[in-house]
């Protein structure tokens, strides 16, 4: 169990034991970003990221007067977090929704210059398929995992933490995740050569 | 063939190995062209990533989630799940009420001598009101029922 722990947090939940409702809210829009990201991230459209994210910290309210003040407030949101969007992502609908995206949709963004050439955006752009592709194709528990690691960038012990697993099962999914990754990103480019 | 020490390239790429393991697998990567390989694609597959932006939470979204919460308060538990202190606290107020009427009760009825006693009595008995009004649908009833059973 990680014990980093954070004065704000452990300030923020006290007050939220002792009834003063500020607290629930310093503690929302402290984390609201990361939350909303990661759920994005891992069903893959706005509309049920938002759901998710706020089914989130309905859940951390009803269940912070019982949290352990020894535990990261962080690694515990990612830990409700990331069962809900695997809650979700078992509903069968989804696999059909994580599909390559629409317009303004995507996961890749060029924030290295204002205005990309042409070229440079079109490689944006098939990599941002590829990618949504890739993750589409994992099953929910590596999705996770890849996420929390390459998007999130938690550590191989937050991440265990986060999703209450051991850390050789971190480096054993992690390893194959960004295999299989690696398969359907390879399949997906021959498919659609630049 | 895969190299037995190719499970090691994940935990390298992303720095998680102590200081001795790192010179040691650096060391074996120099030699092991497959290590070298798989350890380039993860690179190019990580790099993929940093391009990968993080979402910002949608405008409302902390007021959307504070108004379900409130909700949540309004909905409380019900009273039998209000913790054991609470209930205990309910059912000796509600103990001290019942006692309270009890001993008043007792108090007018004993308390009170000779003919006001009766008088009180008398004015607690059911038998001064009419089971139904005389001119009315359940009085004319009442009546019919009576005479029945007369006969």
């Amino acid at each position: 169990m990680m014990t980093v722990r954070n004065d704000d947090d452990i300030s923020h939940i006290n007050r939220f034991k002792e009834g003063d409702p500020s607290a629930f809210e310093a503690i929302v829009l402290k984390y609201q970003d990361k939350i909303y990201s990661l759920c994005r991230h891992m069903l893959g459209n706005a509309h049920d990221a938002e759901d998710a994210a706020q089914e989130v910290f309905l859940k951390a309210y009803q269940a912070l007067p019982r949290f352990q003040p020894d535990a990261s407030l962080y690694t515990w949101l990612y830990r409700i977090a990331a069962n809900t969007c695997l809650d979700h992502l078992r509903k069968p609908v989804f696999e059909s929704l994580f599909g390559p995206s629409g317009e303004g949709e995507g996961l890749v963004h060029d924030r290295a210059s204002e205005a990309p050439s042409p070229e440079r955006l079109y490689q944006s752009k098939q990599t941002d398929r590829a990618l949504q592709e890739g993750l589409g194709k994992l099953s929910p528990k590596l999705r996770a995992i890849i996420i929390l690691k390459e998007i999130e960038g938690l550590s191989y012990e937050e991440i265990a933490d986060s999703l209450a697993i051991s850390m050789g099962t971190v480096k054993s999914r992690i390893a194959r995740a960004r295999e299989e990754l690696q398969k359907v990103m390879k399949k997906f480019r021959e498919q659609n050569p630049q | 063939m895969s190299c037995s020490k190719s499970n090691l390239v994940s935990p390298y790429l992303d720095k998680e190995m102590g200081a001795d393991e790192t010179i040691a697998f650096e060391a074996h990567a120099r030699g092991c062209s497959r290590c070298a390989q798989k350890l380039e694609e993860l690179r190019a597959l990580h790099s993929a990533f940093s391009a990968v932006q993080s979402h910002q939470a949608p405008y409302g979204f902390s007021t959307r989630v504070l108004a379900r919460a409130a909700e949540l308060e309004k909905k409380k538990a019900p009273w039998y799940f209000a913790p054991l202190f609470v209930r205990f606290a309910e059912a000796a107020v509600l103990l001290v009420v019942v006692t309270l009427g009890i001993l008043a009760g007792n108090a007018m009825t004993n308390g009170v001598p000779g003919r006001m006693a009766v008088n009180m009595t008398a004015s607690l008995s059911l038998d001064l009101f009419e089971a139904a009004p005389p001119g009315s649908l359940g009085g004319a009833y009442l009546a019919l029922m009576e005479a029945g059973n007369e006969k």
